[in-house]
């Protein structure tokens, strides 16, 4: 019940914030869109036309995602940031439950949040482009699940970086461009990708939203590269932000100030 | 009296960033708090206070040493142990700027564990205790700094812990805000029975709140004693003499010897001798070199000392001796 108490009150925060800092969520929004306009009429106007409608399924797909891990990965990061410059994340710290339970809880909050936005996104992308994209949830869902718990551990292991690093906000600038590299590159080009966090998850919802691939097509070793993807990384990264919490509690980091 | 906390022989060492120089923080401190008192951990800045509250807090590992919260190691059993305990460190910083009054509240019972239903009923009481109750819609960041700090105060009390930790939570208030926080917190020791320490450099507050205090300076205890007990102590040993002619230099060559630091302000009308004595008998030496040359005495009054100048004179280690005999 705690557990569930803990998810409840992280989600009631991450919503009020949102509603709060509206304006920046507007043009979080609008940036998003502008630059899909951007890229959609980029791939018109320069794109080979035989191949256009492929490469938009392809970019709105490819950009959906990229802007999801960002929103989940590098999100705890920021937050992590700002809460010990406030002085709120000693508070967290304190808290019986364990720091990274309030992690875990923020970063499933946060996902819950961007994909009800990420969802909304997505449909205005299809209208604007005219590409109506497969949407077989019962295929997509499984794969999302497990692509987005070796996110968590991608994030768990950003959030233990944010607490002992003061000037991590460099390296959050960059890593934006590292999560579009693992999201815009196909499989094919780089096939070790597929041990990558989310990689291979990325391609096979392309697999199902483009090609219209069915859950019963998929190879049976393709779920178990998932399922191996989440677990290690969702225990690496943990084990790493426990290193990290250790770490900043030794040299005493846990507040930025 | 069962002790809340038990800390022993706790030691933390930093390194600094730019020179590596090793700076012994906190070192060898060894002390107890007993439930229900409240304790005031004063000193310096950078004397080690707010790194002992830290550890305390389990959010700094010490290098040695333990800490017992209500009988558990709080290293071994970190999570058990922080059930006991909460705090608040950075005052108005430890809360959400845009959450509600309300909402903060909320927000750190759920991080508990608490639902939102189960704290309605104490939330609801501390904004009353508070005076907050008509500001619990209100943004954090519309309230005063005042208002800021009894929140952050009112989202430690929340938790119902047996002790709760404050790190200055007076400071950057004004005088009529500080006068209030001092008197919501001795009302929570009287009406809910908590266990308080508190880091200040507020003397006031020691002096009006704590029942004992501890002086750590560079990272060790230079004391540990009741409040009533260090005024006592300074109090019936100093001294205003008010002489209706000077001294002679051979008495002030021997008020010199005798007494270091005494402070004589001549006038030909009334002259001034400020005396501290380290023993109670030392007055005879005094009044001996009075008598010397028949120095008329107008009156002798005993001074009055307040913390702050005690606080002055035990860092100063003017008073270590009489400090080593009296405990």
């Amino acid at each position: 019940m705690s557990w569930f108490n803990l998810l409840k009150a992280n989600l009631r925060k991450e919503y009020l914030e949102m509603k709060r800092y509206l304006p920046n969520t507007i043009a979080m929004v609008l940036t998003f869109y502008i630059l899909f306009i951007g890229m959609f009429f980029g791939i018109q106007i320069i794109g080979d036309p035989t191949t256009q409608d492929i490469n938009i399924q392809f970019t709105i797909v490819n950009y959906i995602f990229w802007f999801f891990a960002m929103m989940t990965v590098n999100a705890i990061g920021w937050q992590i940031t700002n809460e010990a410059m406030r002085g709120t994340l000693e508070q967290l710290s304190m808290s019986p439950m364990g720091i990274w339970k309030i992690m875990l809880m923020r970063l499933i909050a946060s996902t819950v949040i961007n994909f009800i936005m990420i969802i909304a996104l997505l449909y205005l992308s299809m209208f604007t482009s005219g590409q109506w994209l497969n949407i077989d949830v019962g295929t997509i869902l499984p794969i999302l699940i497990l692509t987005i718990i070796s996110m968590f551990g991608l994030g768990f292991i950003i959030a233990g970086l944010s607490i002992i690093l003061k000037q991590v906000q460099a390296f959050l600038q960059i890593l934006q461009f590292i999560l579009a590299g693992l999201t815009f590159v196909p499989l094919s080009v780089a096939p070790f990708l597929a041990f990558f966090p989310f990689v291979k998850g990325v391609d096979l919802v392309r697999a199902v939203m483009i090609e219209g691939v069915t859950f019963t097509q998929i190879p049976m070793v393709d779920f178990l590269i998932l399922g191996f993807n989440a677990i290690f990384y969702f225990v690496i990264g943990l084990l790493f932000f426990f290193y990290c919490e250790r770490f900043a509690m030794n040299k005493g980091l846990l507040a930025h100030y | 009296m069962e002790p809340v906390i038990e800390v022993k022989s706790l030691r933390k060492t930093y390194k600094k960033r730019k020179t590596k120089e090793l700076i012994q923080a906190v070192s060898d401190v060894t002390f107890s708090v007993n439930r229900g008192e409240i304790v005031g951990l004063l000193g310096p800045n950078g004397a080690g206070k707010t790194t002992t509250i830290k550890m305390i807090c389990g959010l700094l590992i010490p290098d040695s040493g333990t800490i017992t919260i209500n009988g558990q190691n709080n290293q071994k059993k970190r999570l058990k142990s922080l059930r006991h305990i909460s705090a608040v460190l950075e005052g108005n910083r430890n809360l959400y700027w845009r959450l509600t009054v309300r909402e903060n509240l909320e927000y750190f019972a759920g991080n508990r564990g608490e639902s939102k239903k189960d704290v309605a009923n104490r939330i609801d009481e501390l904004l009353v205790k508070f005076h907050l109750k008509d500001k619990e819609k209100e943004l954090v960041n519309r309230l005063s700094r005042g208002m800021q700090q009894k929140l952050a105060i009112a989202v430690a009390m929340l938790a119902e812990s047996d002790v709760i930790l404050l790190d200055e939570p007076t400071l950057g208030l004004d005088v009529e805000t500080g006068y209030e926080v001092r008197e919501l917190l001795r009302e929570i020791v009287q009406e809910y029975d908590r266990t308080i320490i508190i880091s200040t450099h507020d003397m006031d507050v020691v002096q009006d709140l704590c029942d004992r205090t501890i002086i750590v300076n560079k990272g060790k205890i230079v004391t540990d004693d009741k409040v009533e007990n260090l005024l006592r102590l300074f109090e019936v040993r100093s001294y205003t003499i008010s002489l209706s002619a000077l001294l002679s230099e051979k008495q002030q060559i021997l008020l010199d010897q005798k007494f270091p630091d005494y402070k004589y302000t001549p006038d030909t009308i009334g002259s001034k001798l400020e005396i501290d004595l380290a023993k109670s008998e030392e007055i005879y030496d005094l009044f001996d070199i009075l008598k010397m040359n028949m120095t008329p005495v107008e009156s002798i009054d005993r001074g009055t000392i307040n913390f702050e100048q005690i606080f002055m004179k035990i860092v100063k280690g003017e008073q270590q001796n009489v400090l080593v005999q009296s405990s």
